[in-house]
Parts: structure tokens; C-alpha cells; sequence
């Protein structure tokens, strides 16, 4: 849910990374807190089990830009993608402005993106949070492995609903399709909170 | 949800005298999201970003376990340290409070004022949230300039 402070001039946003366990969602946040200058990030939390798989979730907030007068700040969540920490899985998206949901492209995690969508779509319902409303997009990562399925055929398995949404491909660890990403997010979740005038070009796809 | 200024400012005196009456050193109204939506007390630099995310989750996962027992929620949390210590109890179903404190007071008092005060910043937010949406300057549409978000430069090929 959008916070918009008047006192301080500042709107807060909270951008949540879905998607099966190792698919790179805290690779992207370890990415974005690397390359952006300390004048526009804070502190990255890791809550992290000793094998280094998140355990809660990762967090780190960034500043985006500055809309007439006011500063967008965007907290990127990340939540854990082990099927058995549904529950703190399901806490993390409280209050949730957009998502990424971070696919695993190699042929042999097809199963687990699909079922950690459907997983995200259970979890949207309980909190009566409508998808087809929300801003979101998809990111395929690890486009550089040998045994990876073709775009199209990502495309099939998880962009199939009534609204198709933006998809990025990515290479996470070396930062390639990182940016592109959270960069189409945030626009969208700020034409979803404050529209955009009539004629201009609308990232909803 | 929006907070304007004349918000924060009764939100704000409801902090202040909590602090003087319960001699708690800062408190932080939280968003249960995780999102700090007020502060007030010692001016030192703490990571109220943080802190806020932390708390929110350690408060929503206190839910989930109070649940877990047939309980609606624990509507206390309390981390003991040596020299400082933190209480975060529910203010609503949306919004949590979040005590520092140390030696100069002690949890019994804290908790006692905290009540108080959620009650009264409860009532705050209520109003706030039902109040007519007046966005001021965010109230037109953004134009596609506005809306372009450059977080960090895209990853040359």
C-alpha cells in the first residue's frame, strides 16, 4: 500500500521479488545495492539461513526520483522461494505496491516456476489482493545456461493470463536484465497509483 | 494511505507524550507493511528504514505463531537488551508502535503508556484514512517524463 507523507515529502513503495527457491531473486537485490550509489540506497538486510537460502526475506530501499516536489522511495523485498516457508512467504507480501516474479529458466525448474505462481496467486487471493490489478512483471533468468527452455515457451507456462505482462530476461549475478527490470516496475506502480495522462505511452502491455 | 501534515503533527504530540511519560527514549509508528510512517525522540542516527522492516516482520510473524495456538495475535512484543530495550505493541489492525528505551525506565511503564497512546494514534489514523483523498500536487495524472523511474543505468550489452 502506497504511503504518501505529506510532511515529509516522500512516498513510499513496497516492491516485493516472488518466485521459486535459488531462481536469483536475492541476486537481483545484491545487483541493485552494488551498482547504486550510497545517496540512493540504504542498508540491505540478508534474513538468511546458514546455507545462505533466505530464510524471512532480504530487504533493501532505494530512491527512485523525484515527483513534483516529492521523493519515490521503492523497499525491495525479496521473499524465501522454499515450498515449506509458505508462511512468512505469505507476511512479506503485506502490503505489497508491485512484484517480480523471478522465473528459473532451465528446463528442469519449469515445475517449480509454475507452481510458485500459482503458489503467488493463492497467496494474493487470501489477502484479496486482485493480480489482474497489481503491477507486475516477469523476469526469465539465467539466460546463460546450457539447458534452458526458449522464451516462448516461459512465455506459455506463466504469462498466459487475461492481462499479459512486460518479461525481461536476465542474467542476475552478472547484473544483465536487472535494471531493466526494476526500472519498468517502478514506472508502473506509479502510473497504477497516480495515472498517467490520456495519450501517453501506458508499460501495461 | 495518505498523511498530511495537520496528521503528523497530532500523530507527532501523541509520540511526544508518550516518550515524556513513559521515558521511553524514540518511537516509531510503523505501517505493518513495514514502512515508518512517524518518529519522535533522541536525535541520534538510527536506521529507522531498517528497523521499521525488521519490526513488521518480527510483529506479522509473532501473528502468524500466536495463531498457530488459537490466539487472534500477541498485541506485545518485547526484546530485552543490557542497556537498551525495545517493546513494539498494535496501535490497529494496520499500524504497530515501536518503543526504544533504557535504564531510566522500565517495561511495566512503557507498556502502560503505550496502550494510551495507541489508542489516541488509532483514533489519528482512522480519521486520516476515512478523510477524502486530496492529493494536492500528485492530484493530476503524471506526465511519461514523471512517471520514468531511472533507478540505475540498464547493463550495456
Amino acid at each position: 500500500m502506497a504511503i504518501i507523507n505529506y510532511a515529509q515529502k516522500v512516498i513510499n513503495f513496497k516492491v516485493v521479488y516472488y518466485g521459486p527457491g535459488v531462481a536469483g531473486k536475492t541476486a537481483n537485490l545484491q545487483h541493485i545495492h552494488k551498482s547504486l550509489p550510497d545517496t540512493s540506497k540504504g542498508n540491505m538486510i540478508s534474513l538468511a539461513a546458514g546455507d545462505d537460502r533466505t530464510l524471512f526475506f532480504d530487504f533493501l530501499p532505494v530512491s527512485a526520483t523525484t515527483v513534483r516536489g516529492f521523493t519515490a522511495k521503492f523497499q525491495l523485498y525479496t521473499v524465501p522461494g522454499q515450498v515449506y516457508y509458505n508462511m512468512t512467504r505469505k507476511l512479506v507480501l503485506r502490503g505489497v505496491d508491485g512484484l517480480i516474479f523471478v522465473a528459473d529458466s532451465q528446463w528442469d525448474r519449469l515445475k517449480e516456476n509454475v507452481e510458485s505462481f500459482r503458489n503467488l496467486e493463492e497467496n494474493m487471493r487470501e489477502y484479496n489482493y486482485n493480480l489482474d490489478e497489481m503491477p507486475y512483471v516477469i523476469q526469465y533468468n539465467k539466460r546463460d545456461l546450457a539447458n534452458i527452455a526458449p522464451i516462448e515457451y516461459m512465455e506459455f507456462m506463466l504469462n498466459r493470463r487475461t492481462r499479459q505482462v512486460p518479461y525481461f530476461e536476465a542474467v542476475a549475478v552478472n547484473g544483465d536484465g536487472v535494471f531493466d527490470t526494476l526500472n519498468t516496475v517502478s514506472r508502473m506502480v506509479l502510473v497504477g497509483e497516480f495515472g498517467q495522462e490520456k495519450g501517453e505511452h501506458r508499460e501495461t502491455a | 494511505m495518505a498523511i498530511h501534515e495537520s496528521d503528523a503533527e497530532q500523530i507527532n504530540a501523541v509520540l511526544t507524550t508518550f516518550l515524556g511519560e513513559s521515558g521511553a527514549t524514540e518511537a516509531l509508528l510503523i505501517d505493518r507493511s513495514g514502512q515508518l510512517l512517524a518518529m519522535t525522540g533522541a536525535n541520534r542516527a538510527l536506521d529507522t528504514v531498517s528497523i521499521s522492516a525488521l519490526a513488521a516482520g518480527a510483529f506479522s510473524s509473532t501473528g502468524a505463531l500466536a495463531q498457530l495456538l488459537g490466539e487472534t495475535e500477541f498485541t506485545v512484543l518485547f526484546h530485552q537488551g543490557n542497556k537498551e530495550s525495545m517493546h513494539v505493541s498494535t496501535v490497529d489492525d494496520q499500524a504497530i508502535l515501536l518503543a526504544i528505551f533504557g535504564e531510566r525506565t522500565t517495561v511495566g511503564m512503557v507498556r502502560l503508556f503505550a496502550k494510551e497512546a495507541a489508542t489516541a494514534i488509532g483514533q489519528i489514523l482512522a480519521a486520516a484514512r476515512a478523510k477524502p483523498t486530496n492529493r494536492g500536487a500528485l492530484s493530476e495524472p503524471l506526465t511519461a517524463e514523471e512517471s520514468r523511474t531511472s533507478l540505475g543505468e540498464p547493463k550495456k550489452p
